[in-house]
């Protein structure tokens, strides 16, 4: 293509002015390529990783150095399969390219991130990439994977073909970095050689939305000429907030052309897709050479099994329960030792104190309520761990295959399995990974569902009241796994059934179609899991040592103050007398038919600020009463507690009353303000606390009144 | 079964390969999976799966729900290595 000389003199001069300015790399390429790898060895951040595709859903910035030491910055993208969005992740990455994005500086170079596994396909986005006629660097990713695979990808004959420089990488293990980091640092890069004629007959709209492209949205000649072979063949384009909408102008030729061609009966989309494909054929042709024939890879034979229609369900069993199983079995250790250490430092501070209030503040606010928080430490990295390796193996696309067929019984599909089994870490990624869903009525559902996917935050909830409700060692941990393993289904059969309701009602829509790429099997790499297990563990003790700490301080001083006019009065009189115990008991009327008293409702408000609140709540308000000389465990605290006629309060019954609130009730200002911003709306957010907490008590009050009955 | 029959890919039995005819289904479907490199002429062996297919696609793993596997219509080939000799008689 030879490109008109106004283009090449712009193109000069940003290449110039990219010596004095900080040159922007975007790095762009097909879902599961390596880019986030690849962008984290660059930038030395810890962007997540995994090998599914679809890890990555916004964009991200991070500064890298060039061979002379000067700045660099890249932008981080969510993968695609094409400019032509289909969802909203997809969205991201073409609203960043062609500058749609308000928050987000244009890339100036792009590097396209290829895997030279699957060449071809990988192409096709760089084709399109191509016709935005700004500097481009081909990293082929994932060569290892190429040998493997029998393949031999010449990257010089590539590089000779496309005109640009194709640096062959393994991202994974660090190769390829210095050829990268060093075209990264070349003032001046070449454009392709990329020849490509659109067909005739498209040629005219082409040329008519590339001027009003130009003059209505400012775009520069070749982007604009890209971009109106884009939306010439984007059929329901895909928006996300924050991206500027199409002028009025282009937005009415748009729609003249697709009406002429509609009612023409012509497929110009099929005929673009074709022509580019055979365009990319001839230069394969070239570049890989197939060393063996293709057989069934190693991959192919693992997924005759883990994606069989029985033995995949008997293999996913399995590690749910290995899950369970070894949350109770291993964390035992580390948990008594991290409650041994927080009693007797309470021991301490008593006897290194004086009573008072400090004292008090001391021991019943801090190390009361921040305490039984962290005991549960070891569990959420267990957690982690399994998620992890789910993740970092491809599992976690398995898992969405074999779940496809029962989410179509309820109406979505195995896409939506992904978010909603990172719920079960947090909900807040898992609304997040919705991004990757097409139909805009499936994700949205999904949202609403996902926060009922029994999330780390109610692991301390469900143990501290497995433990009061199963007392001691003599109790088997496969029993307490069985009653843990029951929350977690009635959590999962709970989103399943609601989003089976609203696909009914509420969003009404055909089961759409999915094609989704499963990756090939990885070694889980250790680092990388331990990794992210630590920047969990860290969240989980920042949070404990921030909000926690604050909220377990400010009730402290709402359950001291103010103080019971008789100083002889018992700490429960006392914390009754309190603003916390005034609102507990305003809250009692509405919670006492779900077996509740007023304390346990001060918990039921504090964590709504975060589930887990709920046991550093306990904490302070339980904790109080055997603080003095000899401190108790929390769960023995809760045993020991009584109605004001005597009966306990804690009684089996209400412990697993008390879970199956947790399970269903939405408590999480977080995800709250996620929920906000991903659907642009307040009314789904509020929606979704109804609903939730509606069931919550509903289904509480429920089992609560029939297991009274029933003598328990 | 003669090689001229076309059937929807979710009746391809497992182990089989098929070659993609063409697309029925919404545009935005059909255009993603021409995009991925699945349009008409692939060639397509099936892995795994009844009513969620597991699909060989150019030597990568496509997983196709219940009704996207509907959507693509393939004739079977019976055996991989007459591929070149079919594509003559087309
Ligand atoms: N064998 C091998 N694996 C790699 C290489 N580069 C990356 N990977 C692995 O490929 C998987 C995907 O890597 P990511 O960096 O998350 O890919 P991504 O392109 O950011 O993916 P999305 O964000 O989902 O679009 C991970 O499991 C990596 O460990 C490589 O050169 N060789
Ligand atoms: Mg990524």
């Amino acid at each position: 293509m030879k490109l008109p000389s106004h283009i090449t003199s712009t193109a000069r001069r940003r290449a110039e002015s990219a010596s004095d300015r900080t040159p922007i790399y975007a790095m762009v390429g097909n879902p599961n390529s390596g880019k986030t790898t690849l962008f984290n060895a660059l930038t030395g951040l810890r962007q997540k990783v995994g090998n599914y595709p679809g890890v990555t859903v916004e964009k991200k910035i991070g500064t890298t150095w060039s061979q002379h030491g000067k700045p660099i910055q890249v932008i981080d993208l969510p993968g695609a399969y094409s400019l032509a969005a289909r969802s909203p992740d997809e969205a991201v990455l073409r609203d960043v390219l062609f500058g749609r994005r308000e928050d987000t500086p244009q890339p100036d170079r792009i590097i396209c991130v290829v895997d030279a596994a699957n060449l071809e396909r990988n192409l096709y986005l760089v084709h399109q990439i191509l016709d935005l006629g700004r500097p481009v660097i081909v990293a082929l990713n994932m060569m290892d994977m190429a040998a493997a695979a029998g393949l031999k990808v010449d990257a010089a004959a590539l590089e000779r073909a496309l005109g640009v420089p194709v640096i062959p990488c393994e991202a994974v293990h660090g190769k390829g970095l210095v050829g990268l980091r060093l075209a990264m640092s070349r003032v001046e890069l070449p454009l392709a050689r990329h020849r490509w004629d659109v067909p005739a007959a498209v040629a005219p709209a082409v040329a008519e939305l590339q001027a009003s492209l130009t003059d209505n949205e400012g775009r520069a000649p070749l982007v604009a000429r890209a971009e109106a072979l884009l939306l010439l063949t984007d059929f329901d384009t895909v928006r996300v907030a924050g991206s500027r909408p199409l002028s009025a102008r282009t937005h009415e030729i748009l729609g003249n052309w697709r009406q002429r061609w509609e009612s023409a009966g012509t497929d110009w989309a099929a005929t673009l897709i074709r022509s580019r494909y055979d365009s990319i054929g001839g230069l394969c042709q070239d570049v890989v050479v197939r060393t063996r024939e293709q057989g069934p890879s190693r991959s192919d034979r693992i997924d005759a099994v883990l994606c069989h229609s029985f033995w995949g369900w008997v293999v996913f069993g399995a590690i749910m329960t290995a899950l369970l199983f070894s949350i109770f079995s291993l964390a035992e250790g580390p948990m008594d030792w991290i409650e041994s250490q927080t009693t007797a430092l309470k021991g301490l501070v008593n006897g290194a104190m004086a009573a008072g209030d400090l004292r008090a503040l001391l021991t019943e606010g801090i190390i009361g309520g921040v305490g039984p928080i962290i005991k549960f430490l070891p569990q959420i990295l267990i957690l982690f761990f399994f998620v992890g390796l789910l993740e970092n193996t491809g599992y976690m696309a398995r898992a969405a295959f074999i779940m496809d067929r029962p989410m179509s019984k309820v109406g979505l599909n195995g896409r939506s399995f992904i978010p909603l089994l990172g719920s079960y870490a947090c909900a807040i990624p898992g609304i997040m990974a919705t991004r990757t869903i097409e139909n805009a009525k499936d994700r949205l559902v999904t949202i609403l569902v996902a926060p009922l996917m029994s999330c780390s935050a109610r692991l301390p909830v469900y143990l501290l009241m497995i433990a009061t409700l199963l007392p001691g060692d003599a109790v088997s941990a496969g029993k307490k796994a069985g009653l843990m393993l029951l929350m977690y289904a009635l959590g999962t059969f709970g989103a399943f059934g609601f989003a089976w309701l609203f696909k009914r009602t509420l969003f009404k829509s055909a089961p759409p179609h999915m094609i989704m790429e499963l990756p090939p099997y990885q070694p889980p790499r250790l680092r990388e899991i331990l990794r992210q297990m630590l920047g969990r563990a860290w969240l989980f003790l920042k949070n404990a040592g921030t909000i926690i700490l604050a909220i377990s301080i400010v009730l402290w001083a709402l359950t001291t103050y103010p103080k019971h006019p008789d100083p002889a009065a018992t700490p429960t009189e006392q914390i009754a007398h309190s603003f916390a115990g005034q609102a507990g008991h305003l809250l009692e009327p509405v919670i006492k038919p779900l077996g509740f008293d007023w304390r346990i409702g001060i918990g039921l408000i504090t964590s709504f600020a975060a589930r887990e609140v709920f046991v550093s709540s306990m904490g302070v308000i339980f904790g109080v009463a055997g603080a003095d000389e000899n401190p108790t465990p929390l769960r023995d605290a809760l045993r020991a507690a009584r109605w004001p006629d005597g009966a306990p309060l804690f009684t089996p019954l209400v412990c697993l009353v008390l879970m199956i609130y947790y399970v269903f009730a939405m408590q999480c200002m977080s995800t709250v303000a996620v929920v906000k911003r991903e659907t642009n709306s307040w009314r789904w957010p509020l929606f979704q606390i109804f609903y939730m907490t509606g069931t919550a008590w509903l289904f509480c009050f429920v089992v609560y009144q029939m297991g009274r009955s029933l003598g328990y | 079964m003669s090689a001229n029959t076309q059937f929807p890919l979710c009746q391809l039995p497992i182990g089989a390969t098929g070659r993609v005819c063409h697309l029925a289904g919404d545009d935005s479907f059909c255009q993603r999976v021409r995009e991925m490199g699945f349009g008409e002429a692939a060639l397509v062996t099936k892995i795994s799966g009844t009513t969620t297919s597991l699909c060989l696609v150019n030597g990568t793993r496509i997983a196709l729900n219940h009704s996207a596997a509907m959507s693509i219509v393939v004739e079977p080939i019976p055996v991989l290595g007459q591929v070149s000799g079919l594509r003559e008689k087309r």
